[in-house]
């Protein structure tokens, strides 16, 4: 097998070793083999497959670091991947993919991302056929809601209906999704290697493990102020929360299930009928009908998906609609207590709620801060309030609070030595707090730029007096605030930006990175626009230009956003 | 002055200011405070304004990580008190889009407004503008508002007398452009010497300068508690010029003997025209120059005259002038108070005096006064007075109009509501107090009209309601409601706790003294009950109830 002279040296090495050295050299010899072995497994891909397409459709950005990191994994096979998000994917190229891989979150009540909305709705249209297509979807989720990787169970069986093979059976992820998410494209590789042409057929996903990174933490409640004055039309919560043994990041949230109002439970069980004290199996656990009504499930605005549930089990006709559990009991009462407690069964778990958190790790040990606004909203003429921030508001000093910390690895701080721009009005405050006092405690020597604002400064200019001292101490080297109802005309963050536009693009070009946090719809997108025309017009670019430029700042990680 | 001494901290920031600019220009485009820097702070009393915040708010909004509720007290030139019609409409207006809505008359017959947050400074000065009013000069090292007794003998000698206060106002005013620059966003000046200022030069006054005119033979200005008195002297409805009266002040501070209220002296006489004016600028220019610039609570010119002694400061004042003040004449000044109700005036036109319980033009539960005074306004047939006892004249209303006034009045139920007012109720003067000033150690207006409900009825038990005592009440020793210079003072020491001051004449001659120290309102009650019983019964035939306990109380 050797060639001559390499046999020479290894025979002469043989002969002038001792017995001793020969047994080293062996044990040595095995340890390569054995790493060779591990790498060798990896399959070369058939021969003719050289093409596949990776897609993500992403909200938080997890979805597409996953999908870029599989697109230099597969070229490493030999195979080129074509990378590209689902809002840029032209939805005809569908009929003519032959390997195509999707790799999808999951948001809200089962919807999948916003960038991933056309896909969604095309791939649920009939009237094309996708014979050629051989794919498998990576879901992305949360286990705590009830529609657990929604969009992506959607999307993968109707990928199927419309004629497409799978490769790879569908791969649910909860929020610690790294390891699985790796396993999935490892099995999605071997297919594409294996001899045969089997296809797998429709799989059940291998079963959930547990998740191990979500960790549930009791916290108890130091600290809980409403931050706006008393004549401000709004309320938001400043809520510190002691757990010594938390571990999370500046940028990352917390995730917290909102409790039923007592009230209303006991007013359910009093029309029932029902032994409160009574346990029940509800999913894996045995719980008590309370505990179960207070603090696990469900009651407000169901979905029609339990209504329909409901209906079955009561054994009557109720017009699909969404609607409070107390006002169906009211309307179509169960029988008797067995069948309420069928009902029960069938509810589904109160889905979390997710809040930036506004403290920081080294500024703040052992205390995890959120910043909540009590969502108030109107409907038919009546004052309604958001459930989990009305649970967060009724919260009082010393009340224990379960949570767990819901990473966010893209909204990270950069280097400590790197300048940021953070624009978070309302809310949005809240992890550019976490940012700066971390940056306060570490002693990062980046610059620090923020825009904030809220309708009045009297009374809604949030954390007003920490911010007075950041700039005192030059932590904040520049703050700008718009606050919307002073003044006759709306003044809104982005015209404050617009107005410094110059030192703005200045910062931008020097390599700052970017952060927006808040309201999606409509201050994200005028911010964006507003940047835009910043590139444009202080950057003195085309159009076409500031678009790149945006773009490049993207794909750079120096424009980063966490909107809600 | 030739020894160099430390200069109050206050001195150089006047000095440095630039004509008053200071940074105020950059205070204001601060975005992340409603407050302006220390410095523009004492640099915005000479625009006129106060930098105040609710001191109730702090506590609750240093909880909520929001700072001190910030906001401006604004307060108008008005020499003599006079407004139009047109003018109160404006006020009226300002008052209800840029602060707290409250129109407050003070005891300098001019108004102020509370709550202006710093964003609506501009504005509102514009508005005033438009309505030909300014704030200048208002506060701060200055000479403030001049006041000018609110009752005329005569007509055609009180616009006469009315027109000195104009005049000595414009006479007194500051050169600085600063307040066309910085609120009216006149165009800056480059020449600076058109801003040369004979009188204030760079560094100002030395502490506050009040000056105040009086005609007699109703001392309704309390003409005495000013820095330069000027008493009215007439003859045959001919005004022949103004006694002057100098180093009144009735400021002090609680625990420091140096402190003390002071009524002015009565130097001499100057004749009506230019030698008046020229005295009493004269008189600005020696306190400037001899005035304590080191510590500001020995600052006011009443210490000035005590240290240097009245005639030497006299001598001063007569070698600036070149001529030399003649022998004081005979006045005598018989009453110190408001005359309600209709009155007709020399003229033949009317005035109606309306009680305005300390000054604040409001609507509040049944009183709509401040609905009802804009709807007199809008008649354009009146003009508005204010007087140093804080109410409110309408006035110039020709005999043809008065019934349609009159009846505004008996619509809104203001002539019942000033007929049905009480004697000591009428009388009563007290200050801002909490929770907007810095001073306070005590309320003031917000507790003095409950106080004198309890009074009313001890008055009623001996029959005494008719009585027109004079009580004044102040957060503080410094003086603005007038307390020392009343026949019951309460001067606030710490909260719901006064000295009790008694023995101020009703004319205002007289200071009160202290009479009890850091009394509770049971107290106070008490001490009243039994000195109403003893005045009830030892008074001697139409002796006041100052006369009395200074009789009683301290002359023995």
């Amino acid at each position: 097998m050797l060639v001559e002279q390499k046999l020479n040296t290894l025979l002469e090495l043989i002969n002038t070793s001792t017995n001793d050295e020969l047994i080293w050299i062996n044990g040595y010899l095995n340890g390569i083999l054995a790493k060779q072995t591990q790498k060798e497994i990896q399959p070369e891909v058939k021969k003719g497959i050289n093409k596949i397409t990776i897609t993500y459709g992403t909200e938080t950005g997890n979805s597409k670091k996953l999908a870029t990191g599989f697109a230099a994994k597969a070229k490493k096979h030999g195979v080129h991947a074509k990378l590209q998000s689902l809002d840029q994917y032209r939805l005809n190229d569908l009929t003519k993919e032959e390997y195509f891989l999707a790799i999808i979150s999951t948001h809200g009540d089962g919807e999948p991302p916003a960038a991933a909305k056309k896909f969604y709705d095309h791939v649920h249209q009939n009237g094309f056929k996708l014979s050629k297509l051989k794919y498998s979807v990576l879901a992305l989720g949360d286990t705590s809601y009830p529609l657990f990787c929604k969009a992506g169970e959607d999307v993968d069986e109707q990928l199927n209906k419309l004629g497409g093979n799978r490769i790879a059976a569908l791969q649910k992820c909860d929020i610690d999704f790294e390891t699985e998410a790796d396993e999935w494209f490892d099995r999605v590789i071997n297919s594409l290697s294996e001899s045969t042409q089997s296809v797998p057929q429709s799989v059940v996903a291998p079963a959930l493990r547990k998740s191990p990174g979500k960790k549930i933490y009791t916290g108890k409640i130091l600290t809980h102020i409403n931050l706006n004055d008393f004549d401000s039309s709004k309320q938001t919560f400043h809520i510190e929360i002691e757990s010594e043994e938390v571990q999370y990041q500046p940028g990352d949230s917390i995730g917290i299930i909102p409790e039923n109002k007592k009230e209303l439970v006991e007013k359910i069980i009093a029309l029932t009928g029902i032994d409160a004290e009574k346990n029940i199996h509800y999913k894996d656990e045995l719980i008590s009908v309370y505990d179960l009504l207070h603090k696990k499930l469900n009651i407000l605005n169901l979905p029609e998906r339990v209504v329909k549930k409901y209906a079955a089990i009561i054994q009557q006709e109720i017009p699909a609609t969404k609607i409070d559990l107390i006002d169906l009991l009211k309307i179509y009462p169960a029988k008797d207590e067995e069948q309420f407690t069928e009902v029960l069964k069938q509810m589904e778990a109160t889905a979390p709620r997710l809040y930036s958190i506004s403290s920081s790790p080294e500024m703040h040990p052992g205390e995890v801060h959120i910043t909540v606004a009590k969502n108030c909203f109107s409907v038919n003429g009546e004052v309604k309030y958001g459930h989990a921030s009305e649970f967060l508001s009724f919260l009082n000093e010393d009340n224990e609070l379960r949570f767990y910390v819901h990473p966010n690895n893209q909204f990270r701080l950069p280097g400590e030595d790197k300048n940021v721009i953070m624009i978070g009005p309302g809310t949005g405050i809240a992890p550019f707090r976490s940012f700066i006092a971390e940056r306060d405690a570490t002693g990062a020597s980046g610059k620090n730029w923020l825009f904030f604002g809220d309708q009045h400064f009297t009374s809604d200019f949030l954390y007003q007096m920490e911010i007075q001292n950041w700039v005192e101490t030059n932590l904040l080297t520049k703050v700008d605030t718009a606050f919307s109802r002073d003044q006759e005309e709306k003044i809104y963050v982005q015209h404050k930006m617009l107005q410094k536009g110059s030192e703005f693009f200045e910062w931008l070009h020097a390599g700052s990175f970017v952060y927006v946090c808040g309201a999606k719809d409509p201050m994200s997108v005028d911010v964006e626009k507003t940047i835009l025309k910043i590139i444009e017009e202080f950057g003195e670019r085309s159009k076409e230009e500031a678009e790149k430029y945006l773009f490049d700042l993207k794909e750079e990680g120096r424009y980063i956003t966490d909107v809600y | 002055m030739s020894e160099i001494k430390d200069l109050s901290a206050l001195e150089k920031v006047k000095v440095v200011s630039n004509g008053l600019r200071g940074t105020i220009a950059e205070s204001l485009t601060d975005e992340l405070t409603g407050a302006i820097r220390e410095d523009d702070q004492a640099l915005l009393k000479f625009h006129g304004m106060y930098q105040q915040d609710d001191r109730d708010r702090r506590e609750e909004r240093a909880q909520k990580k929001l700072e001190r509720l910030f906001s401006f007290m604004i307060r108008l030139r008005l020499p003599g008190g006079f407004l139009s019609a047109d003018q109160w409409i404006a006020l009226h207006e300002i008052a209800g889009k840029n602060t707290t809505g409250v129109i407050k008359i003070t005891t300098r017959q001019t108004v102020q407004l509370h709550g202006m947050l710093k964003s609506k400074i501009k504005p509102t000065i514009k508005a005033f503008h438009l309505a030909h009013l300014d704030s200048i000069a208002t506060c701060g090292d200055i000479n403030r508002n001049v006041t000018c007794s609110s009752y005329p003998t005569d007509l055609s000698v009180h616009e006469e007398i009315s027109s000195y206060a104009d005049k000595i106002s414009t006479l007194l005013k500051p050169k600085t452009r600063a307040y066309y620059e910085i609120w009216l966003d006149e165009e800056k000046i480059l020449d600076k010497k058109s801003e040369e200022d004979p009188l204030y030069l760079d560094a100002y006054l030395p502490r506050k300068f009040k000056i105040g005119i009086g005609i007699p033979p109703n001392n309704d200005t309390d003409v005495f508690i000013n820095d330069l008195g000027l008493i009215a002297i007439v003859e045959d409805n001919k005004l022949l010029g103004f006694n002057f009266a100098i180093g009144g002040g009735l400021a002090s501070t609680h625990g420091n003997p140096e402190t003390y209220a002071r009524l002015g002296s009565v130097i001499g006489f100057v004749e009506a025209g230019e030698k008046t004016f020229k005295a009493i600028y004269e008189v600005l220019t020696v306190q400037r120059d001899f005035g304590n610039r080191e510590d500001r609570k020995q600052a006011r010119l009443k210490y000035t005259v005590d240290r240097m002694g009245v005639q030497k400061f006299k001598e001063e004042v007569e070698k600036r002038t070149g001529f030399t003040f003649e022998e004081t004449k005979p006045f005598a000044f018989t009453e110190r108070a408001d005359e309600y109700g209709w009155k007709k005036n020399p003229s033949g036109n009317w005035d109606y005096t309306l009680f305005v319980e300390n000054g604040r033009v409001l609507d509040e539960g049944e009183l709509l006064l401040k609905s009802s005074l804009l709807e007199i306004a809008k008649t354009g047939k009146v003009s508005f007075r204010f007087t140093v006892n804080q109410n409110l004249i309408i006035t110039e209303v020709k005999e043809k109009d008065k019934s349609a006034i009159n009846d505004i009045l008996e619509k809104f139920k203001l002539i019942e509501h000033t007929n049905i007012t009480s004697a000591i109720r009428k009388n009563s003067i007290a200050c801002v107090a909490l929770p907007t000033c810095p001073l306070a150690l005590a309320e003031s207006q917000r507790y003095l009209p409950s106080l004198i409900t309890k009074i009313e009825a001890l008055l009623e038990k001996y029959n005494l309601e008719n009585e027109n005592i004079i009580t004044r009440m102040t957060g503080c020793p410094n003086g603005c409601g007038r307390s020392p210079a009343a026949e019951i003072g309460f001067i606030g020491t710490a909260l719901e706790k006064y000295n009790l001051h008694l023995g101020g004449d009703h004319e205002g001659y007289r200071l009160n003294k202290l009479y009890k120290e850091s009394l509770g309102e049971t107290e106070i009650l008490s001490e009243l009950d039994e000195l109403f019983a003893d005045f009830k019964k030892g008074r001697k035939k139409k002796e006041s109830f100052g006369d009395f306990t200074h009789r009683t109380k301290f002359e023995n």
